[in-house]
C-alpha cells in the first residue's frame, strides 16, 4: 500500500523543492564559536530560499530586511503555534521544510526539542546581553497580555484586584479570547492554580473581601478565580477584535485581557483605553496580584533546515536592536537583549515581570491536562 | 349529455401559432380522432378541451356548459370539466401501487373504502391486471402499465374520455390488441371519446369521426371513410391510406385528362369548374392490372406482403403504385396492362383542393 | 473457441478464464473502474483509516495526559475514548451536565445535530419553495432569482455569517460593546437569541446550502414529467393534495440528496458556528473539535470519527431510498407543456420578497465588504473616513506595520491570486476529469458491485471534514517524506472535491443511452476518440459543471489548505486569515471581495462561454 502511495505521491514530489537532510543539530552545535562574518559567509554560501514561521505577524517585516541587509531570498509565513507544530512535526518527518521558526507556547516548546524539532542557538555576539533563564531555549522578546479598560462612562472598571473581575455585576463585561483557541491564555490560567499564584490569589482576596478565601469544592484559590472569571467572560475570536471591541464608544464598562500591542492598529480608538497597570504605576500602586500575563516568544532552527547558517545569522540578527526594530517600534515587546530598552510610554521589562503571571513549561506540563478539564467546564 | 364545441379556438405560443381558428362539434358518444403529423396542434387542441392548457381565444363548451370563454374570461379548471385524460408516457405515479394508482381519483371524490375497493376490484378484472395490484409501476411491462393508465382514467366514470397517443409506446402486436379492447370500451362505457394520434391506421380503424389537422389548421372532419374516399385536399388525401394515394400532374381538356403520357377520360360526379393545370390523384386499389388493360407499363419492383401485393409501376417514366390482392409476383421489367376502376380525384394543382371526383376511363 | 481445439479440462479452463480475463480488461470501463478503485481506496480509504487510527495513539501534545499511565507518543491507547465518551461524572460530585464527555463531546453533538438539521430542514424547504415557484409557476423575474440564488454558494460560507454579525450586533448582547447596522441605523436591538447561537448558525448555513436544494429539487420539477401531476388534477385532487401526495413524493430523493449534503456540510462547517456561536458559549463539534485537535488530537480525531459515521448513515438512508421498487423515472414525456399555476397578483408580491431576500443575502453582503475596505477607523462611515487606499494605495501609513500597498498594487497578492488559480484550475482538471472517467464507468457497468464501490468510495472525501482530511494528508506526506508543496495541495483539493464531479459525471453519463457510443464502436472509432468526439461533446455542458464546482469550492477553501499550503505558495484564502489574525480588516475585507469577484467572473465566463453553470454541476 504505502509503496503505491508513494507511487502516486512521487508526482507531487517534482512540484517541491526536495533537499537532503543535513544534520542540522551538528551544524548549529559547531557554529556556536562562529563570528559574525564567518556565519554571514557561510550563510550566503547555502542555496535555496530562507523560509520562516511565525505566529507573530510582524517577522514578515523583520525578515524582509534582514533578506535586504544580507541579499538573501526570503519567505515567512505567519502561522498560529499550534499549525507551526503541527508542520513542523511532519516536515522534520519529511525532512525538509521551514529554517527557522519564531514561536510561543513554551510548554509545547519543551516536547518539541525534547523530540529534536527544533535546534536551541545562542549567538556568540549577544550571549553576554541575555538573561540566564533566556538562553535555552533562547527567548526573543516578551509578549504581555494586559487588562485594559473602556475609560468612558460612568462606571469604569479600573481595577485594581483582578477580584473585582469575578463580582457578578461585571458579567459580560470581560472580554478574553477562548482559552482553548489560544494555549498561552490557557497556560495563564494553568499557571493561577499552582503554588506562588495560588497564595497570592488567597492574599488578594483577602485585601478585597476583607476577609478569608472560603475555597468549597475549588482545590485552590487559582481555581476559585478561573472558575469566576470566566463565568463572567464573554469571548472574542482574536485579540485585534478584542481591542477594536473595547475601545468602541458604546463598550463603556467593558475591560478586556489582550495583547498590549494590538493598540498600536489604526482601527482601534486607543483615546478610549487605558491600561490598568499604567495607571497603577502612574498613581504608585499596582493591580494585585498581577496586571495581566507576560509569555516569551522563542527563536530557534527548524531541524528540517535547508539554510541552518542563514537561520542562525537571522537569529543574531533578531537579536540586534535593528532585527527587533519592527518590534520595538511600538508597545507591548520586550527584547530578551538587555541593552534593548522597552518603547518609550512603556514600562520596562523588569517592571512587567514584577506584576505579570509568567509562564512556567515544567507546571505547565505536569499539571496543564488537569487545569484544561476543569477550564472546559467554564467555559461552556 | 356530453356535446363538446369549440368555436374559435386559437392557442400562440409567444409567436408561433399551434391552433388557429379551430372550430368542432362532437357529438355525444363519438368516437373522434385528431390526427395529424406532429406538430399540428392536436395535443394542444386536446388539453385545451381538458382544460390542461388555456386557449389564447374562442369559447369551448362541453355539455352546453361553457367551460372556456376568452371573450368572458370563463375558465373552468380540469376538476370541473368532469373528463378523464389518459397520457401517452401513461403518467403513473412511480411512488404507488397500481391499486393505489387507480384508487387515488376515487378518494379525491370521497368514496367509502370498500366501494373504492369494489370498484378498482371491478376495472382490474376488466383490464385484466388482478395480479398485479401490489405491484409499482417499474415493475410492469409497457402493456400493462397502459392497462393500469387505463383503469386509473376510467375509475370515476368520465362521461368525457381524452386519449393522447395512448398507444404509440406499445409494440406493433400490443396495439392491435388494445385498438380492439378500445374499440370495445368505447361501446362499454358508453362515453365520448377523444383521441390524439398520428398513425392514420389507428384513425380509420378506431373512430367515428375524424378531425385531421396541420399547422394548427382544421383541414378536413368527417367520418373516416369519407376522409379515405374523398379527401378534401392533397394532404389530407396523402395523410391518409396506405400504401397513399398516387398524385400525377395532369392538365385538363375538354373532359380529357392528360397525365403521365396517357390521357384518359375523366367523368366528374358532379358538376364542377374544372382548371387547366390538376393533380389527379388515384388510390392504388383502383388501378387494376389485367391483361386487358387499357394503359401499359413497366413493372418496376414488386412488394408482396401476402394478403395484398403492391406493384410500383413505371409508365412512361412516371411513377404509379397499384395494389393486387393475393401474392403475385411480377418479375421486374415485365410488361403489364392495366385499367382505372372505381374513382379518382382532382385537385387544383396551385391551391391543392379537392375539385371534383369522378371516374377514369377510355 | 470449440471443445475439439482446447487441451485437457484444468488447461480449458484455465484457458476459459484467462480469455473472460481478457474480455473483461478489453472494456474501457472496466479498466477505468478498477484503476480508479485501487487509487480511490489509496487516497481516501486510507487516509480513513490512518484517521481512525489516530483515535488510539498517544499524540505529541498528549504527553501531559497520558505521563502517569507510563505511555509514549505513538503508544497505543483507548484513554481518549475513556475520556471523551465515558468521562459521565465531573470528578467533585457535579452532575451529568458538568463532566467532561457532556461538556466536550455530548452537548456539542447536540448541538451540531441541531444545526445541522436545522439548516438541512431550512436549505429545502428555502431552495425547495423557490425552486418549486421557479418551475411551476408564472411568478416574475424568474431570470434574477435564479440567477443570483446560487450567489451565497459562491461565496465564502463566513461571509453571510460576519455580515449577518456585523449586521444585527448590538451593545446588548454577545460582546456588548458595539452596535451594527440595525441598531445604529434602525435603532433596532435584536435579541440575542436572533444575532448568536442555534437559530442564525443554522439560518445561514442554511441559507448557503439552500442553492443544493434549488438545484437538485429543481432539476427534478423541470424534468418531471408534467402529466403525473396532470393526471391527478384530472382525477379531480386539489392542489395541496397533489403537492404532497404527487409532488412532494417523486421529488422525495432529491430532497434526501440534499439532505446528505446539507447535513455533512452542516456538520463539518467550522467558522459560521465560531462566528455566530463562540460569543454565546455556544460550541459545536466542528467547532470543539477544531480547539482539541492542538491540544488533544487523540480526541479530535473521534470527533472526526463520528461525524464521518453520521455522513455516512444519511448515505445509507439515502442509497436505500434511491434503490427501492419505487424507481423513479423521470424521464420526460411531454414537459414543454407544463402549465404554470398563475399565482395572479401574487406573482410580483413573492418576486419583490424573494428578490429582497436575496439582495440582503447576497448583495448586501459584498457591498458591506467594499464598504469595510475603504474605511480607516472602524464604524465611521462618514466619507471623511474613506480612502481607497487599502486598494491601491502605496507608502500607506494608516498601519504602522507590514504591508503598505494596496492589495491591487501588490505583488504579494497578485502571487496569491496566481497560485489560488493555479490550484483551483488544477483540482478542477483533475477532479473533472476522473469524474466524467467515473460517471463513463459507472454508468456503463451499471449496477456492478465495482462501480457500486468505485460510486461510494468517491463520494467518500464529502463525508469528511476539511480541517481532519488536510490534517491527514499533511501526516501522510510526512510519513513518505513527500516535502510539501503545490502538488500536494492539488491532490487533497482534487479528491475532496471529486465528489461534485462524479455526481455530476455520473448523471450525465447515465442521461446518455449506451447506443450513441455503440454506434461509435461499430465503425471502429477508438475509445479516445469516442470519448473526445462523441460522448464529451453530447454532455458538454454537464461535464463542464463539474469541473467548475471544485474550482469555486478550492477558491475560497482555507481549512483543507491551511496546513498545507507551503510558505512559498500562498494563496488568497490563507492570506485572508493571516490578514485578519493581524487584524488588518481592511485588506481582509478587500481580499474577501477580490476572491469572491474572481469566482464570480470564472463562473460568469465559463458559463457564456460553454453554457455551464454550477446549478448542473451538482447533478441531478
Amino acid at each position: 500500500m504505502k509503496k503505491l502511495i508513494s507511487l502516486i505521491l512521487a508526482v507531487c514530489m517534482l512540484l517541491s523543492c526536495v533537499a537532503a537532510l543535513a544534520d542540522v543539530k551538528e551544524t548549529v552545535t559547531g557554529a556556536e564559536a562562529l563570528t559574525h562574518d564567518e556565519l554571514v559567509a557561510l550563510a550566503q554560501a547555502e542555496t535555496g530560499n530562507f523560509v520562516v514561521y511565525g505566529n507573530t505577524s510582524r517577522i514578515e517585516t523583520a525578515v524582509t530586511a534582514f533578506g535586504e541587509l544580507y541579499n538573501i531570498t526570503v519567505e515567512s509565513s505567519n502561522l498560529k503555534d499550534a499549525e507551526i507544530y503541527t508542520k513542523l512535526e511532519a516536515e522534520v518527518n519529511a525532512g525538509s521544510g521551514a529554517d527557522m521558526v519564531m514561536i510561543q507556547d513554551g510548554a509545547q516548546l519543551t516536547y518539541a526539542m525534547e523530540d529534536g524539532w527544533l535546534v536551541n542557538y545562542v549567538p556568540a555576539s549577544v550571549k553576554e546581553f541575555i538573561g540566564e533563564d533566556d538562553l535555552l531555549p533562547l527567548v526573543h522578546q516578551y509578549i504581555n497580555k494586559l487588562f485594559i479598560y473602556n475609560n468612558l462612562g460612568e462606571a469604569v472598571p479600573a481595577v485594581k484586584n483582578v477580584w473585582e473581575l469575578t463580582d457578578p455585576a461585571m458579567k459580560g463585561n470581560i472580554i478574553f479570547k477562548n482559552p482553548e483557541s489560544e494555549q498561552v491564555n490557557m497556560n495563564f490560567l494553568i499557571m493561577l492554580t499552582g503554588e506562588e499564584w495560588s497564595a497570592k490569589l488567597a492574599e488578594a482576596y483577602k485585601v478585597w473581601a476583607d476577609k478569608d478565601i472560603e475555597l468549597g469544592e475549588y482545590k485552590n484559590a487559582g481555581y476559585k478565580w478561573i472558575a469566576e472569571f470566566l463565568s463572567n467572560c464573554t469571548f472574542g475570536s482574536s485579540d485585534t477584535t478584542i481591542a477594536e471591541e473595547v475601545s468602541q464608544e458604546t463598550a463603556a464598562g467593558k475591560i478586556g485581557l489582550f495583547v498590549l500591542s494590538k493598540l498600536r492598529s489604526s482601527s482601534v480608538l486607543t483615546d478610549n483605553l487605558t491600561v490598568a497597570q499604567y495607571d497603577a504605576s502612574a498613581n504608585g500602586y499596582t493591580v494585585e496580584p498581577f496586571a495581566g500575563f507576560m509569555y516569551p516568544m522563542y527563536a530557534l532552527v527548524s531541524a528540517a533546515a535547508n539554510r541552518p547558517y542563514t537561520a542562525m545569522l537571522f537569529i543574531e540578527y533578531l537579536m540586534t536592536a535593528e532585527g527587533f526594530g519592527p518590534w520595538g517600534k511600538s508597545i507591548g515587546a520586550y527584547s530578551s537583549n538587555v541593552q534593548i530598552p522597552a518603547k518609550e510610554g512603556d514600562l520596562g521589562i523588569e517592571t512587567w515581570k514584577a506584576t505579570l503571571v509568567m509562564e512556567d513549561p515544567e507546571y505547565i506540563l505536569d499539571n496543564g491536562d488537569e487545569v484544561r478539564t476543569f477550564v472546559s467546564k467554564y467555559i461552556q | 349529455m356530453p356535446e363538446i364545441i369549440l368555436e374559435h379556438v386559437s392557442k400562440r405560443f409567444e409567436k408561433f401559432v399551434a391552433v388557429d381558428d379551430l372550430n368542432l362539434q362532437i357529438a355525444n358518444n363519438d368516437f373522434i380522432t385528431l390526427l395529424g403529423p406532429s406538430g399540428c396542434g392536436k395535443t394542444t387542441t386536446l388539453r385545451m378541451i381538458a382544460g390542461l392548457e388555456t386557449p389564447t381565444e374562442g369559447r369551448i363548451l362541453i355539455g352546453g356548459k361553457v367551460v372556456f370563454d376568452a371573450a368572458k374570461g370563463i375558465n373552468l379548471p380540469p376538476i370541473k370539466r368532469d373528463v378523464g385524460f389518459l397520457f401517452q408516457n401513461y403518467a403513473l405515479w412511480p411512488h404507488m401501487t397500481v391499486y393505489q394508482n387507480i384508487a387515488f381519483g376515487l378518494e379525491n371524490l370521497k368514496w367509502d373504502k370498500a366501494r373504492i375497493r369494489s370498484r378498482v376490484d371491478e376495472l382490474l378484472k376488466l383490464m385484466r391486471i388482478e395480479e398485479f395490484e401490489k405491484r409499482y409501476p417499474s415493475e410492469l411491462s409497457g402493456g400493462q402499465q397502459q392497462r393500469v393508465a387505463i383503469a386509473r382514467t376510467l375509475a370515476p366514470g368520465p362521461k368525457v374520455l381524452f386519449m393522447d397517443e395512448p398507444l404509440s409506446n406499445l409494440d406493433a402486436k400490443l396495439r392491435m390488441e388494445m385498438r380492439t379492447e378500445l374499440k370495445r370500451l368505447h361501446k362499454d362505457t358508453d362515453s365520448t371519446f377523444v383521441y390524439v394520434t398520428h398513425d392514420q391506421l389507428e384513425a380509420m380503424t378506431l373512430s367515428t369521426r375524424v378531425c385531421i389537422m396541420k399547422n394548427g389548421l382544421l383541414q378536413q372532419y368527417a367520418p373516416p371513410l369519407v376522409m379515405y374516399n374523398d379527401p378534401a385536399n392533397l394532404f389530407v388525401a396523402d395523410f391518409m391510406g396506405n400504401p397513399s394515394m398516387n398524385f400525377t400532374d395532369g392538365t385538363w381538356e375538354n373532359g380529357t385528362v392528360t397525365f403521365g403520357g396517357l390521357s384518359a377520360r375523366f367523368t366528374p360526379d358532379e358538376e364542377a369548374a374544372i382548371p387547366r393545370d390538376v393533380v389527379v390523384g388515384i388510390r392504388p386499389e383502383y388501378i387494376s392490372l389485367n391483361s386487358e388493360g387499357a394503359y401499359t407499363g413497366k413493372v418496376y419492383s414488386t412488394l408482396p406482403s401476402g394478403m395484398e401485393t403492391t406493384v410500383k409501376l413505371d409508365v412512361n417514366g412516371t411513377p404509379l403504385t397499384a395494389v393486387v390482392f393475393g401474392d403475385v409476383d411480377w418479375p421486374v421489367d415485365t410488361e403489364v396492362r392495366f385499367d382505372f376502376t372505381k374513382s379518382a380525384l382532382l385537385y387544383d394543382r396551385e391551391s391543392g383542393k379537392r375539385i371534383t371526383r369522378g371516374k377514369l376511363g377510355r | 473457441m470449440t471443445a475439439s481445439t482446447a487441451g485437457t479440462p484444468p488447461e480449458r479452463s484455465l484457458a476459459r478464464t484467462g480469455g473472460k480475463l481478457r474480455a473483461w480488461f478489453s472494456k474501457p470501463a472496466n479498466v477505468i473502474l478498477l484503476l480508479f478503485c485501487i487509487a480511490l481506496i489509496v487516497l481516501t480509504l486510507y487516509p480513513l483509516f490512518s484517521m481512525l487510527s489516530e483515535m488510539f495513539l498517544v499524540h505529541s501534545p498528549e504527553r501531559s495526559m497520558v505521563r502517569k499511565m507510563g505511555l509514549k507518543v505513538g503508544d497505543f491507547t483507548t484513554v481518549h475514548f475513556d475520556k471523551l465518551l465515558f468521562t459521565l461524572d465531573d470528578g467533585i460530585g457535579g452532575d451529568f451536565t458538568t463532566s467532561n464527555s457532556w461538556i466536550n463531546f455530548y452537548q456539542p453533538l447536540l448541538n451540531t445535530l441541531l444545526v445541522s438539521v436545522s439548516a438541512s430542514a431550512i436549505a429545502i424547504l428555502f431552495g425547495g419553495v423557490v425552486a418549486f415557484l421557479i418551475t411551476r409557476t408564472n411568478i416574475s423575474c424568474k431570470k434574477f432569482i435564479s440567477g443570483v440564488f446560487v450567489f451565497p454558494y459562491i461565496m465564502p460560507s463566513w461571509t453571510l455569517a460576519t455580515f449577518w454579525q456585523t449586521f444585527f450586533k448590538n451593545t446588548q448582547i454577545g460582546l456588548g460593546t458595539s452596535n451594527g447596522i440595525m441598531a445604529s441605523v434602525f435603532g433596532v436591538y435584536m435579541p440575542e437569541w436572533f444575532v448568536y447561537g442555534p437559530f442564525p448558525i443554522a439560518l445561514v448555513l442554511g441559507l448557503h446550502y439552500a442553492p443544493f436544494a434549488y438545484i437538485l429539487i429543481g432539476g427534478i420539477l423541470r424534468n418531471m414529467d408534467a402529466n403525473l401531476e396532470e393526471a391527478a388534477t384530472i382525477l379531480k385532487t386539489g392542489r395541496s393534495r397533489i403537492i404532497r401526495k404527487i409532488t412532494l413524493p417523486i421529488v422525495k430523493p432529491a430532497m434526501l440528496s440534499t439532505l446528505l449534503l446539507v447535513f455533512a456540510s452542516s456538520m463539518s462547517a467550522y467558522s459560521v458556528p465560531v462566528f455566530l456561536g463562540n460569543p454565546v458559549r455556544y460550541y459545536t463539534l466542528s467547532t470543539k473539535m477544531k480547539s482539541m485537535m492542538d491540544t488533544y488530537p487523540g480526541q479530535a480525531y473521534i470527533m472526526v470519527a463520528v461525524m464521518i459515521i453520521f455522513g455516512v448513515g444519511i448515505l445509507l438512508i439515502n442509497q436505500k431510498v434511491t434503490n427501492s421498487r419505487k424507481q423513479f423515472t423521470t424521464v420526460t414525456g411531454k414537459s414543454g407543456q407544463v402549465s404554470l399555476i398563475d399565482l395572479n397578483a401574487g406573482k410580483r408580491i413573492i418576486a419583490a420578497v424573494l428578490v429582497i431576500i436575496l439582495l440582503m443575502v447576497a448583495v448586501v453582503p459584498l457591498v458591506t465588504f467594499a464598504l469595510e475596505s475603504v474605511i480607516i477607523k472602524a464604524g465611521d462611515y462618514s466619507l471623511s473616513n474613506m480612502t481607497l487606499d487599502f486598494w491601491l494605495g502605496k507608502g500607506l501609513t494608516y498601519l504602522d506595520q507590514g504591508d503598505d500597498t494596496g492589495i491591487l498594487l501588490s505583488a504579494k497578492v497578485w502571487k496569491a491570486l496566481g497560485y489560488s488559480l493555479l490550484l483551483a484550475v488544477s483540482c478542477a482538471l483533475i477532479a473533472g476529469t476522473c469524474g466524467v472517467l467515473i460517471g463513463y464507468g459507472v454508468a456503463r457497468r451499471r449496477g456492478s458491485r465495482l462501480a457500486n464501490w468505485v460510486n461510494n468510495l468517491s463520494f467518500f472525501p464529502y463525508l469528511m471534514p476539511s480541517l481532519a482530511f488536510g490534517a491527514i494528508y499533511l501526516s501522510m506526506s510526512s510519513k513518505l517524506s513527500v516535502p510539501l508543496g503545490l502538488g500536494v495541495l492539488i491532490l487533497a483539493g482534487s479528491i475532496k472535491y471529486m465528489p461534485f464531479a462524479t455526481r455530476s459525471g455520473v448523471s450525465a453519463m447515465l442521461q446518455l443511452s449506451g447506443e450513441i457510443e455503440e454506434a461509435a464502436v461499430i465503425t471502429g472509432v477508438s475509445w479516445w476518440k469516442r470519448m473526445l468526439r462523441v460522448i464529451f461533446p453530447i454532455q458538454k455542458s454537464s461535464f463542464l459543471s463539474g469541473y467548475l464546482l471544485p474550482m469555486v469550492s478550492c477558491m475560497r477553501e482555507l481549512s483543507l489548505f491551511v496546513l498545507l499550503v507551503p510558505t512559498s505558495n500562498t494563496i488568497l484564502t490563507t492570506m485572508l486569515m493571516q490578514y485578519s489574525e493581524k487584524g488588518w480588516a481592511q485588506f481582509g475585507n478587500a481580499i474577501n471581495l477580490l476572491i469572491i469577484v474572481v469566482v464570480l467572473l470564472i463562473n460568469f465566463v465559463v458559463n457564456k462561454l460553454t453554457g455551464a453553470s454550477i446549478d448542473k454541476g451538482v447533478g441531478g
